[in-house]
């Protein structure tokens, strides 16, 4: 029922009137009010959820130049592929890969923890995750504090402070399109901020890849899943 | 409601030791940003129960409207909780089968405003005091003191709501109420008896406060009783004798001080509650409820692409070298190259000015609400194209051809930040903000295509009309065609031409009756033509010196006048405080809004001081003479929020006599601006918005000038920059 709210109030909004611009660029309402219109055609009557998702094989993946994430935000059930934008170095242990799908979400990672996210409202500005981690090993590798900083408010940085715990729960053997990997699965358990988010990750210490996580990404956001399809 | 989840979030880690938490469970313990529904309001409009208010005060920020109705009584109102311990109300209200003086229906506005004592602890209730109807002809006039506790009692899940925990919610209201709350079974006057009575006619406006807490005084009280988040029952004692509207009126019968009734939250931002009142009336209300920091759809903007770090000065020396800035088809190679990066962060690019070490970007926002996030934008854009040697930024918005200030940053800077666990903060402390006219040394590439530049667009709009006695809303909707050209920079033409398509502002008959010279209260008359050249002006923009911004206007400027207008304005970068100086002399255009003009002509200007209060309020005194010829101050004060959200108040004080002015004894007025993007989750620059004054008349009025200097100019300033500069990296 969501999806049909846009549409509906572009409706409401531009009543029966027409609504054009010509000449160099400007901004106007009657701009406004005709972007929304074709943004709402495109999204809110579920282009989205009908367009077929591509059947995954292995055959088809190998095809693919450069490394490709599969994420799925859990709020609002939708799945998108990502594609590398960066990997870079910083002063910040590990490597950073920022990873951006067709349109226009990004996901900013160190060692495979989130640490930013792009494109979706409410977005996360930053996590603190580097105090976790460790040299270029991957997930998490101590527990401490953690503080998420939300884009929230009236454009500002709010923070949402919280303490972690690591667990090691083992090995744990995955299948992801048609390939096995052996990983160790870690589990961490943050609570602070008036709640509690449980973090896991399936890493693989001899690649230094997270092949499958499910992150949370900050109270606007909720949880991600994500899977590395190919290396 | 913290102690709720913390309970829960200790039971789900017991839980966790034995077993996995499913997904579900845990995307439900997560925090949220979610809030609890605020105060339900009352039929007045504030935080109460039905007709008697309540000790609590809205969450900070709070915009909220409520209409309620009943026995013939119909109210709206608007409430805004200025300060968590502030709020200030402004009501329209009608009363059917008045029949007094020469009104059948009775229609009127008034002003509240309510102050917070005491907060609520776990020992201690809300302690509140409110001014209602303080301003004005004071039907609803009172004075009250009221305190609310809140308990924890036992809840109930049903109707769609849950209780949270099974845990619900009972409010016990008392207090004492003077004036029109102190007339029901009233126990003594312990401020005195002088109280001036209520008469209908009399022009009001004036703040009356000798009588504020004098006459009788009454006890009042009642409950609320919530078992879940979405259903509420209201139960009071009302010290109301409505005596005007049952005794010398017979508005309807009051049988009874009991009143009750029930509410249901239709969705987070909508309260809808049916009653009955006295003993004899059905009752029923809406509220609505805004609040500035929880937008109704999150804006979102595609995220940007990460910047390119420069090679290790240690591994590649030879791409530092500053060998390319001798040559002369450096910056516009480098201008042509940054043209389509802007285009795609929807900037566009006004001039670029390099040496070896800096770049100066001039550029145009046309995407964004938050200049913050235009900037970042262009900062991204330089670190992308400009060869390695180049170390400063310095980002520069402009706005009708001004360079309005000049953001400082480091390239190595943003290559080290952008994935710093505090990425916005670490970097507003190494930005500079400076005073766009210093420019560096260097050479200047200028857009080619900008100048020249036409602009047009066709669009609806709206002229609304508040409160004319036989109709409280008259509005008018239509299309309105505008075009601009700017034939070189700081140089703009521009005009609008409006049709109505439907409309009541001309049907009415009222003339008007102003001692003074019909500035604006020729309204009707101005609304006859159903096409208008709503305005048509040429205007000059530039920067005298340092911290200095002046423009020129002439043509027809607003749909009443024409003439000449120029503005001077101070304002250095960080400046909290600017001034300025305007000067108009400007003749009444004729009725119908062509080519004419009519005989009146006046100079008009002010002195104005502008200031950053901090927490968002911006305040401004104009001092000068007004369009009727009259002299005297405006002072104005207005809540802003960093997403482009505002409301505030205004009133003019000036050597016009109450009796002159007319109704209303002086002009005051309230505005809001809400953006569109909140509601619907856009970037974009547009809001909706209005100014609602209670009464329309001739003093105290100021030309509208289109363009005026210090609300372009602070856009780009350091208070509004920093203050979103969570959005920098966006």
């Amino acid at each position: 029922m969501k999806h049909l709210l846009k549409p509906l109030m572009v409706l409401a909004l531009s009543g029966a009137l027409a609504a054009c611009t010509g000449g160099a660029r400007q901004d106007t309402l009657a701009t406004a009010l005709t972007n929304l219109g074709s943004d709402a055609l495109k999204d809110g009557f579920g282009r989205r959820k009908e367009d077929p998702l591509p059947v995954l094989t292995r055959e088809l993946l190998d095809g693919v130049q450069g490394s490709v994430l599969e994420i799925t935000v859990e709020e609002t059930d939708t799945r998108a592929y990502m594609f590398t934008a960066i990997e870079r170095r910083d002063q910040g242990p590990g490597q950073v890969h920022v990873w951006i799908s067709d349109d226009r979400v990004s996901m900013s990672m160190r060692n495979g923890v989130l640490i930013a996210m792009r494109g979706l409202g409410n977005d996360l500005l930053s996590s603190s995750s580097a105090d976790q981690l460790s040299g270029d090993r991957p997930g998490p590798v101590r527990g401490g504090e953690r503080v998420y900083r939300v884009l929230a408010r009236d454009n500002k940085s709010v923070p949402y402070a919280m303490a972690c715990a690591l667990e090691d729960q083992g090995p744990e053997t995955i299948e992801i399109v048609e390939l096995r990997f052996a990983t160790r699965h870690l589990r961490e358990t943050c609570e602070g901020a008036g709640g509690r988010i449980v973090n896991d990750y399936w890493a693989d210490d001899s690649t230094g890849i997270v092949w499958k996580s499910r992150q949370w990404a900050g109270p606007g956001i909720g949880y991600l899943r994500t899977r590395r399809l190919n290396k | 409601m913290i102690q709720d989840i913390y309970k829960r979030a200790v039971v789900a880690a017991c839980l966790s030791v034995m077993l996995a938490p499913a997904h579900a469970q845990t995307a439900a313990e997560a925090p949220t940003l979610e809030r609890r529904p605020p105060p339900s309001l009352n039929f007045y409009g504030v935080p109460g129960l039905l007709d008697m208010p309540s000790g609590e005060m809205l969450p900070d920020g709070e915009f909220t409207t409520t209409v309620s109705w009943f026995g013939g009584n119909g109210r709206a109102t608007l409430t805004f909780q200025a300060l968590p311990w502030l709020s200030a109300s402004f009501r329209y209200n009608s009363i059917n089968d008045w029949n007094l003086g020469s009104f059948s229906t009775y229609f009127d506005r008034g002003f509240d405003v309510r102050f917070r004592l005491l907060k609520e602890t776990n020992r201690r209730p809300s302690l509140t005091l409110g001014l209602q109807d303080f301003v004005g002809t004071g039907i609803y006039a009172s004075e009250y003191i009221v305190a609310t506790k809140n308990f924890d009692v036992p809840g109930l899940s049903f109707g769609g709501g849950q209780a949270a925990g099974e845990r619900g919610q009972l409010k016990l209201t008392g207090g004492v109420g003077w004036g029109r709350l102190g007339t029901a079974n009233s126990f003594g006057s312990p401020f005195g008896s002088n109280r001036p009575v209520f008469r209908p006619g009399d022009t009001g406006g004036e703040v009356s406060y000798e009588q504020w807490f004098r006459g009788p005084a009454a006890f009042f009280g009642g409950l609320e009783y919530r078992p879940n988040d979405r259903w509420g029952f209201k139960l009071e004692y009302s010290s109301d004798d409505y005596v005007t509207e049952t005794q010398a009126s017979n508005v309807f019968d009051l049988k009874s001080r009991i009143n009750y009734g029930i509410e249901y939250q239709a969705s987070p931002r909508t309260r809808l509650g049916a009653y009955y009142l006295y003993g004899s009336e059905i009752g029923l209300s809406a509220q609505f409820s805004l609040n500035p920091y929880v937008p109704g759809v999150p804006v979102r903007v595609a995220a940007p692409e990460p910047i390119l770090p420069r090679p290790a000065y240690a591994e590649s020396p030879e791409a530092y070298s500053t060998d390319w800035a001798q040559s002369a088809l450096a910056t516009p190679t480098m201008r042509d190259v940054l043209v389509p990066q802007l285009e795609a962060s929807g900037l566009v690019l006004e001039s670029l000015t390099l040496n070896a070490t800096t770049a100066e970007l001039r550029f145009r926002n046309l995407r964004y609400r938050s200049m913050t996030n235009a900037v970042g934008r262009a900062a991204r854009a330089l670190a992308q194209v400009m060869p390695a040697s180049v170390e400063t930024f310095r980002l520069v918005p402009m706005s009708n051809g001004l360079p309005l200030s000049a953001t400082v940053v480091r390239r190595s800077d943003l290559e080290a930040l952008e994935f710093d666990s505090q990425p916005v903060e670490a970097l507003q402390v190494l930005t500079g903000f400076e005073d766009a006219m210093r420019r560096p040394a260097g050479t200047t590439a200028v857009s080619e295509d900008l100048y020249p530049g036409f602009t047009w667009s066709l669009g609806p709009y709206t002229a609304p009309a508040y409160f004319d006695p036989d109709v409280p809303l008259r509005i008018d909707l239509g299309i309105e065609a505008t075009a601009s050209y700017q034939p070189a920079p700081g140089w703009v033409i521009a005009g609008a031409l409006r049709h109505r398509l439907v409309g009541n502002v001309a049907d009415s008959d009222r003339t008007s009756n102003s001692v003074l010279p019909r500035v604006r209260t020729d309204q009707v008359l101005y609304a006859q033509a159903d096409t208008t050249l709503d305005r048509l002006y040429a205007a000059r923009y530039w920067r005298p010196g340092s911290n200095l911004y002046a423009r020129v206007t002439g043509g027809y400027l607003e749909s009443m006048f024409g003439g000449i207008s120029s503005e001077v304005l101070w304002k250095p970068v960080s400046s909290r405080l600017a001034l300025g100086v305007e000067a108009n002399y400007v003749r009444q255009r004729d009725y119908d809004q062509r080519f004419g003009f009519r005989d009146y002509s006046v100079l008009t200007g002010h002195a104005s001081a502008y200031m950053d209060l901090g927490r968002g309020f911006l305040g401004q005194v104009d001092v000068g003479r007004y369009l009727a010829g009259d002299y005297g101050a405006t002072f104005s004060l207005d809540r802003t929020f960093d997403n482009g959200w505002s409301v505030g108040g205004f009133f003019t004080l000036t050597n016009v006599s109450a009796e002159d002015f007319g109704e209303g004894s002086f002009d005051k007025g309230i505005r809001f601006s809400i953006p569109v993007g909140w509601f619907l989750g856009t970037t974009g620059k547009q809001g909706v918005g209005t100014t609602i004054r209670p009464i329309q008349r001739d003093g105290g009025q100021r030309l509208d000038v289109p363009g005026r200097l210090y609300g372009q100019v602070r856009q780009a300033h350091r208070q509004a920059l920093e203050g979103q500069w969570a959005r920098f990296w966006q």
